[in-house]
């Protein structure tokens, strides 16, 4: 079972990378590699930077499933619910006329409309959630460290009793460029 | 597949790719790139001033009439909707079948989708007469009684269908778009302005851009979110897709019209909106590699693949003509009968033969490797297509309605200056918006060209 703790972190687990040590890496496998080492090494406070998604590093780092499926359902099933209720109050109480000889719910005649609905705020929940979730919005948001939204893979590693030794200890064999960022 | 994918490698180093893909809209634009524009604009004008000008004076500019009541409006609609619809097949079905060649298409497929229902949107728009009162269709509380939508009209189904359809394509698009915006973001330190003025837009653009990419820095915990999202937005644009033309389609079946009221409409009309959609794709990828010199990303192998589609997709169109003939040969009503005996012998005749030349004879060329890797031939080819599949609603809108039950009701029609205006407006406006993207915006989905190449050398290290 999954506790409340747990889905909060599953939900807010960005972390903004405001001080600590970013290395940066000129490949996606040292890239991962950098990111199994760090989660080996119990690093609580760390994220990966990449100019694509790279299949297999959110294993690597250890994220939890997205949460973002169960947010696209709920708003598909609370559209489809709310307008159902809502044609139905107005073909049914509001405005109850007979067209072309049809009962007043024809529900039939209404399967186009609801469909357009459920997938439509499916659509909108879904990429809202990944704008709250993923944390955009925030347009001066300073890149952490140089290129990785052109051709540089970088990791971030944010503890505070974290010193430049140790990342270098825990990324030891990988051709890391190290930086501190305050 | 491993042939499969060194056919789509590009294998240059990110950077260099990131300088290919933005050259458009780092670079002052060519004189082509110009001529082009001024050609489209000027067309998108004569459209917007006859279109305003019809505010003034009514509709009787245009040739609608009984019992024509539809007239090209419906015509350009239906084209430009089908128009949009491949964007979607190629940016959500394909995906899902994890058809890697696309990924370099998409991004534009995508804008055609677009700036094509923006288009198509404009004609039911002047068709209401008062597009001022078009949010009456809207099922709001209101003060005129209480007066309501009436739920059970397609033609309410289809506002429904054409809103959700373009606001989905839409954020889809941008939600894409953005980690691209973050690339082109980070490149405006490299940029010199001459002038004081130069400075000064390149400011502006640089906030702008800042803006659109939402703060994006590639974190592997959004991604990890974004990616799902992609996958998600995928599997709800797949039944939006189809059902978006399934429903224009019932705009037709749904009526007792002989021609229309048929069971194959929906099938039907969404593959024939895959076949002229594929088509325009066609037509806008060659221009766009040609001039803007993308030849590496959108190869010859993309056009091939988009000719078989197109192959595939025709003769679906033919079989649906076929079995419309069949269906109202064996149907026992000599007025559906004689529907379809007025398509190929009725004054309109030659426009049902123009859409079966066209539709029908043209996408067998697509079966010789020889043809369908030659540039000039698919050019050739794609505009065919859609003059046919223009054609198309033609034969379905004005040969069915210009004679139905009674003869006495019987007319002709007779477009007017008015229509052609609107026709050229409407390819006027879809290419100026396009040309107006290309130089804008990324066309190429740069962050999903570099996660395929990428992934695959991960792939093939494990």
């Amino acid at each position: 079972m999954l506790s409340i703790a747990e889905i909060k972190r599953g939900l807010f687990s960005y972390e903004e990378a405001t001080s600590g040590y970013v290395a940066s890496f000129k490949s996606a496998a040292d890239l991962l590699k950098a990111a199994e080492k760090t989660k080996q090494a119990n690093v609580k406070l760390f994220d990966c930077f990449t100019p694509c998604p790279i299949h297999g590093l959110d294993h690597a780092m250890g994220l939890h499933r997205s949460w973002i499926p169960v947010l696209t359902f709920l708003g598909g099933i609370m559209a489809l619910i709310l307008g159902l209720s809502y044609i139905t109050f107005i073909d049914v109480f509001n405005w109850s006329i007979v067209f072309g000889g049809k009962p007043f719910f024809s529900w039939p005649a209404y399967i186009p409309i609801l469909f357009e609905l459920t997938i439509y705020f499916a659509a909108v929940f879904t990429v809202v959630a990944v704008l709250v979730l993923g944390r955009l919005g925030f347009i001066n948001r300073k890149l952490p460290a140089a290129g990785v939204t052109s051709d540089v893979f970088a990791i971030w590693l944010g503890d505070a009793n974290l010193s430049k030794a140790d990342v270098e200890r825990i990324l030891s064999g990988l051709p890391a460029d190290i930086k501190e960022i305050q | 597949m491993a042939t499969e994918e060194n056919v789509y490698h590009i294998g240059k180093p990110f950077a260099a790719m990131d300088d290919d893909v933005m050259r458009p809209i780092e670079a002052f634009p060519t004189k082509l790139w110009w001529g082009a524009f001024g050609v489209s604009a000027f067309a998108a004008a004569i459209g917007l001033v006859t279109i305003v000008y019809s505010w003034f004076v009514g509709l009787g500019i245009f040739a609608i009439n009984n019992p024509v009541g539809w007239g090209f409006f419906i015509v350009n609609f239906v084209f430009w909707v089908g128009i949009g619809h491949a964007g979607t097949l190629i940016s959500a079905i394909l995906f899902l079948f994890r058809q890697k060649w696309r990924t370099s298409i998409n991004r534009a497929a995508e804008a055609m989708t677009i700036f094509a229902v923006i288009v198509a949107a404009i004609f039911p728009l002047i068709h209401i007469g008062r597009p001022w009162f078009v949010y009456w269709a809207f099922p709001y509380p209101n003060e005129r009684g209480p007066l309501w939508a009436n739920f059970r009209s397609p033609l309410l189904w289809d506002l429904f269908a054409i809103s959700t359809y373009f606001s989905v394509s839409l954020i889809f698009w941008y939600m894409g778009l953005v980690p691209d915006f973050a690339t082109l973001r980070d490149r405006f330190e490299r940029y010199k302005a001459r002038s004081k003025v130069g400075q000064f837009l390149l400011q502006v653009k640089a906030i702008a851009y800042r803006a659109m990419a939402l703060g994006w820095v590639g974190s592997a915990k959004t991604w990890h979110h974004y990616e799902k999202m992609v996958m998600i937005l995928s599997a709800l644009a797949t039944p939006l897709v189809l059902s978006v033309h399934t429903i224009v389609s019932m705009d037709f079946a749904t009526s007792v019209i002989p021609g229309w009221h048929a069971t194959i409409f929906p099938p039907y009309f969404v593959a024939g909106a895959i076949y002229s959609g594929f088509a325009m794709v066609m037509t806008l990828m060659i221009i766009t590699r040609e001039v803007f010199k993308l030849k590496e990303y959108i190869t010859l192998k993309h056009l091939e693949n988009m000719a078989i589609v197109i192959l595939v997709t025709g003769m679906m169109v033919s079989f649906a003509y076929t079995v419309e003939f069949v269906m109202a040969a064996y149907s026992a009503s000599h007025i559906e009968q004689y529907a379809f005996i007025n398509r190929i012998k009725g004054p309109f005749a030659w426009a049902f033969w123009i859409m079966f030349t066209c539709n029908v004879v043209s996408p067998h060329f697509m079966w010789f490797k020889k043809l369908r890797t030659n540039i000039k031939v698919l050019f050739v080819i794609s505009i065919v297509v859609n003059i046919g599949m223009w054609f198309e609603r033609f034969v379905i809108v004005i040969i069915s309605l210009h004679r139905d039950y009674l003869p006495s009701s019987w007319d002709s029609y007779d477009p007017t200056w008015a229509d052609y205006a609107v026709l050229v407006g409407s390819f006027g406006i879809f290419f100026t918006l396009f040309l107006m993207f290309i130089r804008t915006i990324p066309s190429i989905a740069l962050a999903e060209v570099k996660a395929d190449e990428t992934n695959d050398a991960l792939a093939k290290h494990h």
